[in-house]
Formats: structure tokens, sequence, C-alpha cells
């Protein structure tokens, strides 16, 4: 039996890590990718389209063209990651809304599972500070906005095709080779943090966001489902730990901080300024009971390897190195 | 790599001044994702052992493992869940987790640091699925008369754990809350015949059982 795979978005990170994982996986008979810029690692089998989610019919095409069994939508863009929060808001809308829309039609779809992310449930409100899946999303960000829009059409095109659809909500994926507005923050040599609050914050570490994304493939994830590390951290550890400093910002100037991070190399999106704020936690139990994520790498222990990232030091040129 | 940690559910002897204060400026400290810092509770934990003398009795009915809920009555303050801990503590060794962290900026913070959760039903449960043991005061009865109503939180706790009873009591001379407190704790809630959780009929049912069982243990004192 053929399994036919797409996996949207695979020049990113986890995309192409979770591209490696499903390559090495006997009933996925055909991988392919498609993202605006190519994969990161060695791919052995799978194969690898160039399309700018930007062009929107020609993305479409190539998805009517595969008639995928499963997609793997990681086409989802964070603002200020790789790109300014406008194109990332763009490259999402058209990447989600021009494969699901294509793949829907071609009537081959039998599942279909997205990345979301904790900020589809906005800051916490004093009432409800580690939500479940049962929480209602409120997201007060341009990206937990983006998120939620992606499952809404992923849960459209569940009942358009009458197909499982899941929507694994990651706690922000942090580490050395992601590229993430919030990792970089942390690696300033100083670190803007709230002076009123030190609300937790809860990481995942790329790996475990790549094998539940396989997971959730392979035992037909339905629904909503946190993916959290264990255990949290808050702003004023998370940069003692990395031996910052911590820079307490007042309610009223984080505008004023957030251009002047953006000057040291680390733009500031409003989805990390509101982590920064408010805290961003979940209740993973549904990811440890169905997609068997029972040994999460814990919170400090993701910052911890975030920080053993050597910092960005000057090359010598070739010809100083010679003399 | 590993965290350092502490448990989250147990209470450690305080360590000793100066590693602590080396690990807080490090940042070595474990914080779970209410808000605890199980360091930092275990360092206040005689300072409210010496500020709240408390009397145990029934204290076996505290399950000394796994997600369990306490309901107890309260009066107007943070005497009788401070009393419930104090007892809890010293019945298993356990760290309570007493629901209604207020929502203001500082105290709010500095209960969570302590251990409390927000009066939320989604924060109940997901305390209760992470093993710990969670008190719900019952509503406050101002002038300590009797036990409350059960809140809404504890409904959505039916399912998710065993309730166990608790009185708490002022015993002190003129019975002031200044004075001591004695805790009983009864035998856990049950209904005497099977009953659906998900059925609200029943929830009720359940938290009005609850309600009397706090207040039999009240009159029994």
């Amino acid at each position: 039996m053929t399994t036919r795979v797409l996996v949207t978005g695979m020049g990113g990170e986890l995309g192409t890590r979770v591209a490696q994982l499903i390559e090495a996986r006997d009933w996925a008979t055909e991988v392919v990718g498609v993202d605006f810029v190519p994969p990161r690692r060695r791919l052995r089998r799978a194969l690898f389209r160039r399309i700018d989610p930007r062009d929107a019919d020609r993305q479409a095409a190539f998805v009517e063209e595969y008639a995928p069994h499963v997609i793997a939508h990681f086409g989802v863009y964070e603002p200020a990651s790789r790109m300014t929060p406008a194109s990332a808001r763009e490259r999402t809308y058209c990447c989600t809304t021009a494969t699901l829309s294509a793949a829907a039609s071609t009537g081959a779809l039998e599942y279909v599972v997205v990345r979301s992310g904790l900020e589809v449930y906005g800051p916490p409100t004093g009432r409800v500070s580690v939500p479940d899946e049962d929480a209602v999303p409120a997201p007060t960000t341009p990206y937990g906005r983006s998120l939620l829009a992606v499952e809404a059409a992923a849960r459209g095109v569940a009942l358009r095709c009458g197909i499982p659809v899941g929507a694994l909500r990651y706690a922000p994926v942090v580490g050395s080779h992601v590229p993430s507005p919030l990792g970089r923050m942390l690696r300033l040599p100083v670190v803007p943090v709230s002076a009123i609050s030190d609300p937790p914050f809860s990481l995942l570490h790329p790996d475990d966001a790549a094998h539940t994304m396989v997971a959730a493939i392979e035992r037909r994830l339905d629904g909503a489902c946190n993916v959290v590390g264990e255990g949290a951290a808050t702003p004023w550890q998370a940069a003692r730990l990395g031996g910052r400093v911590p820079l307490p910002v007042p309610p009223g100037l984080w505008g004023t901080v957030g251009r002047a991070s953006e000057i040291a190399g680390a733009a500031l999106a409003p989805h990390v300024v509101d982590l920064i704020r408010h805290g961003c936690t979940g209740d993973g139990t549904r990811a440890r009971a169905e997609l068997g994520l029972t040994r999460p790498t814990p919170t400090q222990d993701v910052l911890r390897e975030l920080f053993d990232w050597a910092d960005v030091v000057a090359i010598a040129r070739a010809g100083e190195q010679a003399a | 790599m590993t965290a350092d940690v502490l448990d989250a559910d147990r209470i450690a002897r305080p360590e000793p001044p100066l590693p602590a204060l080396r690990r807080r400026l490090s940042g070595r400290y474990p914080v779970d994702p209410f808000g605890l810092d199980p360091q930092l509770a275990d360092l206040c934990v005689p300072l409210f052992a010496a500020a709240v003398r408390v009397r145990v009795s029934g204290g076996e009915h505290v399950p000394p493992t796994g997600p369990a809920v306490i309901v107890s009555n309260r009066g107007f303050g943070v005497a009788e869940p401070a009393a419930l801990g104090v007892a809890v503590q010293r019945a298993s060794g356990r760290r309570l987790r007493v629901v209604g962290a207020p929502d203001l900026r500082f105290v709010g913070t500095a209960t969570r640091r302590l251990g409390a959760i927000s009066s939320s039903g989604p924060d109940v449960a997901s305390a209760l699925r992470a093993g710990h043991l969670v008190g719900i005061p019952l509503a406050p009865t101002w002038l300590r008369t009797g036990a409350g109503d059960a809140p809404l939180a504890v409904a959505r706790a039916l399912t998710l754990a065993p309730i166990v009873p608790a009185a708490v009591r002022a015993v002190g001379r003129f019975g002031s809350i200044i004075g001591s407190w004695g805790v009983t704790f009864g035998p856990m809630v049950t209904l005497p015949d099977p009953y659906d959780p998900s059925e609200p009929l029943a929830a009720a049912r359940f938290t009005e059982a609850m309600r009397r069982a706090v207040g039999a243990l009240l009159s029994a004192g």
C-alpha cells in the first residue's frame, strides 16, 4: 500500500528533522517537501521542491499533482524568526490555504497534522495559567491568531473530507539550530525581563517536537494536543542560567526595548514580549498519554543547551591565519 | 544533562543558606508550570510551622502519594489554608497546592511561588493530572460558622482524584485565629450508589456530600 507524505515548511529545522524521521519509516513510500528555502540537512530519499508559499497557484498545482495521503504541515512561519512579521503572516496564510484546499480536492487525503503553539491560548488571565486542550483559545498576538487560523483551516479540511486532523500546540521550540526570536533574545548579553512580574514559561526541545509530529501521524492523533517540555523557568532565572544580566523593564517601555533589541540583533515579536511579561505554559498530559512523550526534555535543560551553544565570533581571514 | 530538581510534591529540608543563595544567583533552581518555587517554599516551611501551631487528627486519610483533593472549610483570610498546609505537611510530608491564588500582580506571584494555584477548573485539573495534592477551600463563611458551598472547580476534579474532607478549627484560648488550630481529616468522600461523574446532577450530589462531610467533621470536633 502506498503512502505519500507531504512535509510543508521542509526548509525549517523542524521540517527537515521530521522529513528525516519519516523517510526512515517503512510505511512512508514517498516523502516530498516544499518550502522557499532548501532543507537544512541531507535527506536520503525525500524529494524537495522549492516553492515560495506566496506563489499560491504554483503551490496548489504541485500539491494537486502529488496528491498526498498525509500532510505534516510545518508551513507556519514565526514572526521575527526568519522574516518580518508581515511576511511571516502572509506566507503562513498562503501556504496553509493553498496546500490544504488543493490536497482536499484530490480525494486522496487521509490525515493532516499541523504545527500550532501554546500562543493560541493567549496570556494567562489569572484564571487559567496552565491550559489544557479544553481551554478556550484567546490569542492576543498576531502569531497566536495566525496559529489559530491554521488550526481552523485544518478543521475545515477535516469536515470536508471526513478525516482526522491533529494540531500540535508546541511550547516555544528553542535550540541551538532553531531560528527563534526568543532564543536570540535570551542569548543577548543583557536580557530584558519584566520589572513587575517573573512568570513561568515552558520550552520544547526540537527533537521532542519532531518525534511527536511523527507519532501524531502514526497514531492518527485527532484534535488539539499540547506538547510541552517538563517543568518551567522564569525570565529572570533564564537570564541567570545563561550568565546574562537581567534588565528590568517597566510596562510602558517595551516598545523602546524592542527597538534596542532589534538593533542588537534580536528583533522582539509581540508573542515573545507576551511570554516574558505573562508567561506561557500548558498541560502536556495528552501528549504523554497519546503520543508517547513520557520523558520530555526539561525546560531548564533546553535552556542550558541553548546557552552551551558557542557565541558568534569573528573568523580570522585566510591571509591573517597564514601570517 | 539534568535539571536541578527539588521534589515539587514532597517538602524537603531547607538547604544551608550559602549553597541556597549560590543556586539562586546562578538560576539553578526548579520552577513548576504553576509558578511553584520548591526551594523558596521549603525555606518558608519552618516559618509557617512556627507561626501556625496545628494539632492534627485523622492524618492517615491523607494519601501518601498520587493526586488527591482535600476539601476544607475556611473563614476570612488565609489562616485556614495555611493551617491546612502545615497539617498536610505534618501528616504526609507532602506539599499542598492550595486553590485560590489571587489575580493580583505581586501577591498572586508570591502565593504561586509558595505553591498556590488559581481557582479555575482547568488549572485544578492540570494540577491533579500532574499528581499534586490539591487543597480546595469551600466558600468562606465569614464568621466561621461551618462549611460553605463547594466551588465549581471541584466538579471538574471529581473524575480525576479521590476527595478527602478536612475540618479546620481554631482551638486557641478564645477560639481566636491567632492561637492554635485543630485540623481533622476524614475518610474519602463517596456516594452510596453508583454514579456517572460527568453527569451534572451527580456532580451536584457529590459536592453536597463533600460539604456535609466537612460539616460533620466540624460539628464532631
